[in-house]
């Protein structure tokens, strides 16, 4: 108890820990959140600025004219465009400065003038083709209808009204068209958005940081870092409790960082992490646990300075949170659908991945599978470590 | 050159963050310029979807696959619900279409069979949804012919119809696009570079003893500040040129157009600008335990800020706002304007100019509080 009191002391007055573990995440959050805040509505459909050139040809054409006049209404809830009238020059320089997506222009034929290639140009073309594709269908349909129909009032020897016939047609296909819907059902996951990865392998972060402070801990102890260690291990207070004690503190550490996080994950910047809170905290202390150990383990195995400590841990930190996506998520699909063993024995990756399936699944399965891996994870680093300091003799150092 | 030479010694035990940053700029450079064919003439956009057919392809059902496979690129994964999620959330597909038993003969029988998506609700999902509807719209009007063959015949005569396309450009948009992605990306790591090496140098050179005793040696101090200078900026200048060289590797021929050349510049003059920084904060930082977060927070910070790794248009404006007062800023929006100037008069290279007159302005500024505080610093000492 005295030995936890004392370690929970010195790492909260190590400045440069408190930063990385505390502070860090923290800052990195905020930076995801100002960068992605708007990039997911971006790439939803927007209203698409285009122009349409006042021609006489256009005026003669009622269907171009009338469904662009349509879809650019404001009470349309399909509202696709934002169309302006204009003349040609102005539809020109209006491309050239990139305030529209591109201009119609009818002359004989219908042509779409655009700058570049790009998906609100795809969409122009698209509306476009239908258009007039839906003219050629009017006109193939009633072509026969129209003939069939001669055919039956010559054989009832009728008067034949040919425009009436015509003019039924149309309307009897435009009516059909406008009442289909295709009959298409969207059962996608409502929990859809990507960047959601980003603050999970933040978590994950500042789990693995975890690892920093539990290594600071232990090098209190060790005989071979620190004259403090020195001291501490030729005191007759039995190992296991030294390190127990310096470990949970640094346990303490740990997860009142990550709490923080998650509070300001949770208020201010408002990451979903799905319904059940209770799993996600589970989730985290596992995660940290496993941090702490990765911590405990390099510092007992690798008998380097606590710098190069340090950065070996930063570095495995970075390295597994940039495979379970940190820097762009799609490393993350690339590492799991190719080299999927690589991110089985990745912690960062079990962490993101743990709340990934909290957030996106309905099952538990692969939750409590990444769980339970965090876990062997934890206990194999600590096998690890009490192999490296068990028996640990020195007739000097 | 003694100076010059302990110089090079620090620099050989920096190899390693230098070149992590490096790695990284490799590794997304690299990810996001694969596939760079010039497109001159219009190609359409196509969403990435997956088909999963329960119906026996063939007739209708097989012409409706065809038509979705010429219209977007048609993803090969494993058929288990939870590869297709997470492609989905991935975004590796944009839209699933499933379809069902029966389909074939349902629509014939003017059922108006359901077709089950899944979308990313995004653009491409929307155009591949516009894809769809509009095929089944074709083809229930033309549901009324007698046999299937002619239904598919009048559905592909329809179908044919396409538009006539003119672009503009004469630029090429998609070469010159993955440059400036590129060199928006040299923002990180030339910050994070520059800062973390010089910092540390600086800091090693600042260390009291060594301070001290190059106080007393009878080297002049100004010949010792200059030719650390000199360094520093040599240093600068060969990363930067590592990086151009780099871009012309990744980004190939966009680089020796105007506009390509225009980039280099642009991003020399940020490099300047840089050294500045770097400067000033190595002369006020003298932990090195500290530079490595410093460094983070403001290379991170103002890439993220700035649009370094979301592109500027995603950004929402008040953070765009508040990057005003970064000088990557400028340097990331010049990099936008450059790739978008068809002609090279004084007229369109105003705003260049005008921006890279601000990050001369800046790296003034920089100099002038660095020379402040520097000499502040040694009267103290």
């Amino acid at each position: 108890m005295h030995n936890f009191k004392y370690a929970l002391k010195t790492l909260f007055k190590n400045k440069m820990l408190i930063f990385w573990t505390f502070a860090f995440p923290i800052i990195l959050g905020t930076f995801f959140n100002m960068a992605f805040s708007s990039i997911e509505e971006n790439e939803k459909l927007n209203i698409i600025p285009i122009a349409i050139v006042e021609t006489e040809e256009l005026e003669d054409n009622k269907i171009i004219k009338e469904t662009f006049k349509s879809l650019s209404e404001e009470e349309n809830k399909d509202r696709l465009f934002d169309t302006t009238y204009t003349n040609l020059e102005e539809a020109k320089n209006l491309l050239d400065e990139e305030k529209i997506a591109g201009y119609l222009y009818v002359t004989d034929t219908p042509r779409v003038i655009i700058r570049k290639n790009g998906i609100e140009e795809t969409i122009l073309k698209q509306v476009t083709e239908e258009i007039l594709e839906t003219e050629n269908m009017i006109a193939n349909i009633s072509e026969k209808k129209v003939e069939e129909s001669i055919n039956i009032a010559i054989q009832n020897k009728e008067e034949v009204d040919i425009e009436k016939i015509v003019a039924n047609t149309v309307s009897e296909i435009v009516t059909k068209l406008d009442s289909f819907t295709a009959n298409i059902e969207n059962t996608s996951n409502s929990h859809l958005s990507y960047t959601m990865i980003e603050y999970y392998t933040l978590i994950a972060m500042a789990c693995l940081y975890g690892g920093i402070l539990g290594m600071v801990a232990i090098n209190q102890n060790l005989a071979n870092m620190s004259n403090n260690g020195k001291r501490v291990s030729i005191s007759p207070t039995s190992k296991t409790k030294i390190l127990l004690s310096s470990s949970f503190a640094s346990f303490v550490t740990e997860l009142l960082g990550v709490f923080l996080l998650f509070l300001y994950t949770i208020f201010v910047l408002k990451v979903d992490y799905g319904e059940n809170l209770g799993l996600v905290l589970l989730l985290a202390t596992v995660g940290s646990f496993a941090g702490l150990t990765l911590g405990i383990a390099i510092s007992c195995a690798c008998k380097v300075n606590e710098n190069t400590k340090v950065g070996i841990i930063i570095s495995v930190t970075m390295l597994g949170c940039f495979l379970s996506g940190m820097m762009g998520i799609t490393m993350k699909y690339i590492v799991d659908t190719n080299i999927p063993f690589l991110n089985k024995i990745n912690p960062a990756n079990m962490i993101t991945d743990g709340f990934y399936s909290l957030y996106y699944y309905d099952t538990l399965d692969r939750y409590c599978f990444n769980l339970f891996s965090l876990l062997f994870f934890s206990i194999l680093m600590l096998m690890i470590a009490i192999y490296h300091l068990r028996r640990q003799k020195y007739d000097s150092i | 050159m003694t100076v010059f030479k302990t110089y090079l010694k620090v620099l050989n035990k920096c190899k390693a963050p230098i070149l992590m940053y490096t790695i990284f700029l490799i590794f997304f450079g690299g990810f996001n310029l694969k596939s760079s064919d010039n497109q001159m003439s219009f190609s359409a956009s196509k969403p990435d979807i997956l088909i999963v057919n329960e119906d026996k392809e063939e007739g209708l059902t097989k012409h409706l696959i065809e038509y979705l496979e010429k219209n977007s690129e048609v993803k090969e994964i494993e058929a288990s619900e939870e590869k297709i999620n997470d492609a989905l959330f991935y975004r590796d597909v944009n839209y699933v279409i499933y379809i069902p038993k029966n389909f074939r003969q349902d629509f014939l029988e003017h059922k108006n069979p359901k077709i089950e998506v899944k979308s990313t609700g995004d653009y491409m999902a929307s155009l591949s949804e516009m894809h769809l509807s509009r095929y089944l719209k074709i083809a229930s009007i033309y549901n009324e012919t007698k046999t299937e063959e002619e239904l598919i015949k009048n559905i592909e005569e329809t179908l044919n119809h396409s538009l006539e396309i003119e672009m503009t450009t004469k630029l090429d948009t998609t070469g010159l696009e993955k440059a400036s992605f590129y060199y928006n990306f040299t923002n990180y790591c030339l910050l994070a570079g520059c800062i973390y090496v010089i910092c540390l140098i600086l800091s090693s050179f600042k260390n009291e003893k060594i301070n001290k005793r190059t106080i007393v040696s009878s080297m002049d101090y100004k010949k010792f500040n200059r030719s650390l200078l000199f360094s520093n900026s040599l240093f600068a200048f060969v990363l930067w040129l590592f990086y151009v060289l780099l871009s012309i590797i990744l980004v190939g021929k966009v680089m020796f157009t105007t506009n390509g050349l225009f980039l280099i510049l642009n991003s020399f003059v940020f490099t300047f600008c840089v050294l500045t920084i770097a400067f000033l904060l190595g002369n006020l930082v003298t932990n090195k335990n500290a530079v490595n977060g410093i460094v983070n927070v403001i290379a991170l910070g103002s890439s993220f800020l700035c649009g370094a790794f979301v592109p500027m248009e995603f950004l929402p404006t008040t953070v765009l706002n508040i990057a005003h007062v970064l000088p990557s800023y400028y340097f990331i929006k010049n990099n936008e304007v450059i790739i978008n100037i068809e002609a090279f008069h004084l007229e369109t290279l105003k705003p260049v100019l005008f921006n890279m007159g601000i990050l001369l302005l800046f790296s003034i500024f920089f100099i002038i509080i660095t020379n402040i505080i520097s000499s502040k610093k040694r009267k103290i000492a």
